[in-house]
């Protein structure tokens, strides 16, 4: 057996939109003498759309109608229909998330470039959907070593360190190649950003508007900009800046650190030499990208070649959200694609008691997603255990039962994601104790954390394994 | 293990050594001086400073003190996770080679000793091969098959060199047995299922009772019931063909013990066939292998388990005329 899916990846960055169109190919890789097990063998980009700069309209907000005519247009272009579409992601990623209408334009997008095409958001899923893209991950696991990538964008440079395959961290700073903007004619700089600004003021550095300025000129501002980078990936003392130059958390250095990749927008000029006038983008992008590339950055870690560069977050959107679930699963109700529900895992000491003491913590933390007393849909998630007893499957279901008490009232239906492979009978005990009367969906081999949301789309491969996307909803 | 073990490991097999002696050695009638004489030797040879020696008579008592059976035992070496256990002195890549490791239960990066294996790997290639051997060896306990509340039958076999040498015996009943099979079965029933010990009784004990009422439930959700589950004493797989003639069952499901590898002797089969009958091709039985605590857990093999029966009576066909 081999399935495919067909997923679509659009990117609403700082300064550029794009979108991909990939294959995911799903393969049964059991025997035909054990219990399935399916999983994503190949993923194939099969079409990159132009890139255009994101539009934004005179007072500051997104032109929606823009980019859904980008979308017609791109889907027309790779000759294939919206109904085609059977997952996919939308990321708003840097500036863009931070517009007034980034939730609303994201949401609206989402259902517009198909059904099962997610809404995401967020520095940390930017970080590991960058990283994926520019297959820092791939090249982690097959070298058996760590990396970092940093994805240099037009407003931020997001970071993330895979060792071996498995993400370690996250970080993300406010520094790209859009922060200064200088007139492609008159080299005259016509936008500082406020974090820049704040640090050529720190530093001495003369910068002004309206200012006419020469590479040289802005050598001093960029240089400080590189050494931020090189603070944020270990190899220099971290400096008085480096809290106020980060987004929202800068990476743990809590470990030594081999290789270094590069995407976005910037990597291009890291990686390679431009050719014409350094200012022919009107910003400092170019720029920045030769002065990482004479840095320490690229000398004293070895510097790994990315998949992708300025396609990396929209590749990674398109070929890298997507996921599919355990094999042997249990769902009794087939109203998916189910969209965007938030997690709430429970703690291991939750549940390592007996079914009350989970029954309990559920009720406790179910009030946390209670907006005005009104509860919303939540989908529970435990880690389980490898391996359990049908006793203890039992105690799981009657935990998760009692506590659950307050969404069974909800016309959804339940909701619950395991790690380890007991999803089936869980489901099943679960279904029982509710008398087959409440619609059941458990999940497993599925890692999710508290902050996550997870979208669950309809069954593929003869309805063994449901297609989900684990991700974060975060505007700034 | 530390020197502080050691030493009163030592100590106590010396002990036991010593206190099964006087048996043996009933040569001198006196009671106190055979075991005098030996537990001088034992504790000489614990302590080489030899304090003993100054207080000759203080070591029986010890001695006497000391032969109380505290339930101690050796560690068992099977419990070791041998995927975490690298042996290789000094290795490049420590990280790397456990992450390969993870992958496979193959025993990779085992050391060596000179041209051969450690003393560990050698002692725990026995150890596993002599859980195997019991695996097949043994019989499943008939306080479990009670626990479980099977109906017990067996085969022709007598017993086991019988059944490892005959395996057209392990796949026949007498003629009584399967007279007593039908009293004892529901006729025509959706579902009959059965357990059989096959060439693991360890299999058997480990995952019935996980299994079981995670079938049985998983079938209740389809409306479906199974009871009077049969255990078949020296059973091989075909014997449930024997079994379906006589109930005349649906579906027949076949828990048996799987042939014991190194890797594990806790492994159990599901063999699953409409409607089967004696001399139907092999073909038409579904398998589910690999059912154990390190492969498919018994609780979600048994959930998939009762899944595919309901397949199999709404499709009417089993092994490869049914297309999963």
């Amino acid at each position: 057996m081999n399935e495919q899916l067909l997923s679509v990846g659009i990117d609403m960055g700082t300064s550029t939109t794009q979108l991909v169109l990939s294959k995911l190919h799903i393969e049964n890789l059991a025997s035909s003498f054990t219990v399935p097990r399916l999983v994503i063998t190949n993923k194939e980009v099969v079409y990159r759309s132009d890139i255009c700069f994101t539009p934004v309209l005179a007072d500051n907000r997104i032109d929606m109608i823009q980019i859904q005519q980008f979308v017609q247009e791109q889907y027309a272009k790779a000759g294939i229909s919206k109904e085609e579409i059977q997952t996919g992601a939308v990321i708003i990623t840097g500036e863009t998330a931070r517009k007034e209408n980034a939730s609303e334009v994201l949401q609206s997008l989402s259902g517009f470039a198909g059904d099962f095409v997610v809404a995401t958001a967020g520095p940390d899923l930017e970080s590991i959907i960058a990283a994926k893209g520019a297959g820092a991950h791939t090249y982690s696991k097959d070298r058996s070593t760590s990396i970092v990538n940093i994805d240099i964008g037009g407003g931020t440079s997001n970071l993330a360190v895979f060792a071996s395959g498995d993400l370690l961290d996250t970080g993300c700073l406010d520094i790209g190649g859009r922060l200064i903007k200088v007139d492609q004619n008159s080299h005259e700089i016509t936008y500082i950003a406020p974090k820049i600004k704040q640090l050529a003021e720190r530093r001495g550095i003369a910068l002004a508007l309206g200012q006419r300025v020469t590479p040289a000129d802005l050598e001093p501002i960029i240089g400080e900009m590189v050494k931020l980078l090189e603070e944020s990936v270990g190899i220099r003392p971290l400096g008085d800046f480096y809290d106020t130059i980060v987004t929202n958390k800068g990476l743990k250095l809590d470990r030594n650190i081999a290789s270094i990749s590069f995407s976005g927008g910037v990597a291009d000029y890291i990686y390679n030499e431009a050719t014409g006038d350094v200012f022919q983008y009107g910003d400092i992008g170019i720029l920045l990208g030769r002065a990482i590339a004479a840095s320490p950055l690229t000398n004293q870690l070895t510097v790994a070649r990315a998949a992708e560069t300025i396609r990396a977050t929209v590749v990674g959107a398109g070929s890298h959200t997507t996921e599919i679930s355990g094999s042997t699963i249990t769902y009794t109700d087939e109203s998916f694609p189910i969209k965007s529900v938030p997690i709430l895992k429970l703690s291991l000491s939750d549940e390592s008691g007996d079914d009350e003491t989970l029954a309990r913590a559920i009720t406790d933390k179910l009030s946390w997603f209670k907006l005005n007393n009104d509860l919303q849909q939540v989908a529970i998630a435990i880690e389980g255990k490898s391996s359990p007893s049908f006793q203890e499957v039992q105690k799981y279901a009657r935990g998760l039962h009692k506590g659950m008490a307050e969404l069974l009232e909800q016309k959804y239906p339940l909701i619950v994601v395991v790690h380890h492979d007991m999803a089936k009978v869980l489901g099943q005990t679960l279904y029982a104790l509710l008398d087959y009367k409440k619609d059941v969906i458990c999940l497993d081999s599925v890692v999710v954390d508290n902050g996550d949301y997870i979208d669950i789309g309809k069954p593929i491969a003869d309805g063994k394994v449901l297609p989900i996307v684990i991700k974060t909803l975060v505007f700034h | 293990m530390n020197e502080k073990d050691l030493k009163s490991m030592i100590e106590s097999i010396l002990n036991e050594m010593v206190g099964n002696e006087p048996a043996e050695t009933n040569a001198k009638p006196a009671a106190p001086a055979p075991s005098a004489a030996p537990s001088e030797a034992a504790v000489a040879v614990a302590q080489p400073t030899a304090s003993a020696a100054a207080q000759p008579t203080m070591a029986p008592q010890e001695q006497m003190q000391e032969q109380v059976d505290t339930g101690e035992c050796l560690d068992d070496i099977t419990e070791i996770n041998l995927r975490k256990l690298l042996l290789v002195d000094d290795p490049e890549d420590r990280e790397g080679y456990l992450k390969m490791k993870e992958k496979t239960p193959a025993r990779l990066g085992v050391g060596r000793a000179g041209p051969r294996y450690k003393t560990i790997t050698s002692l725990r290639f026995r150890a596993d091969h002599a859980a195997a051997q019991d695996a097949v060896f043994s019989y499943v306990s008939e306080d479990f098959v009670k626990e479980m509340n099977l109906v017990a039958v067996e085969t022709l076999c007598s017993h086991k060199d019988e059944y490892i040498t005959r395996p057209d015996l392990g796949r026949q009943f007498s003629a009584e047995t399967i007279e007593y099979i039908k009293q004892n079965t529901t006729k025509q029933a959706k579902v009959q299922i059965m357990v059989g010990d096959g060439l693991s009784s360890a299999a058997i004990e480990a995952n019935l009772r996980d299994i079981v009422p995670a079938i049985t439930q998983g079938l209740k959700m389809y409306g479906l019931e199974a009871d009077n589950i049969l255990f078949v004493k020296h059973c091989r797989v075909p014997s449930m063909d024997v079994i379906g003639d006589a109930t005349e069952a649906d579906v027949v499901c076949l828990l048996v013990g799987e042939r014991p590898g190194l890797v594990t002797a806790e492994s159990m089969s599901a063999y699953i066939a409409y409607k089967p009958t004696v001399g139907m091709p092999e073909a038409r039985r579904t398998v589910i292998s690999n059912i154990h605590s390190g492969g498919t857990p018994a609780v979600e093999a048994g959930a998939h388990i009762a899944e595919l029966i309901k397949t199999m009576i709404d499709r009417k066909a089993s092994g490869i005329d049914l297309k999963l």
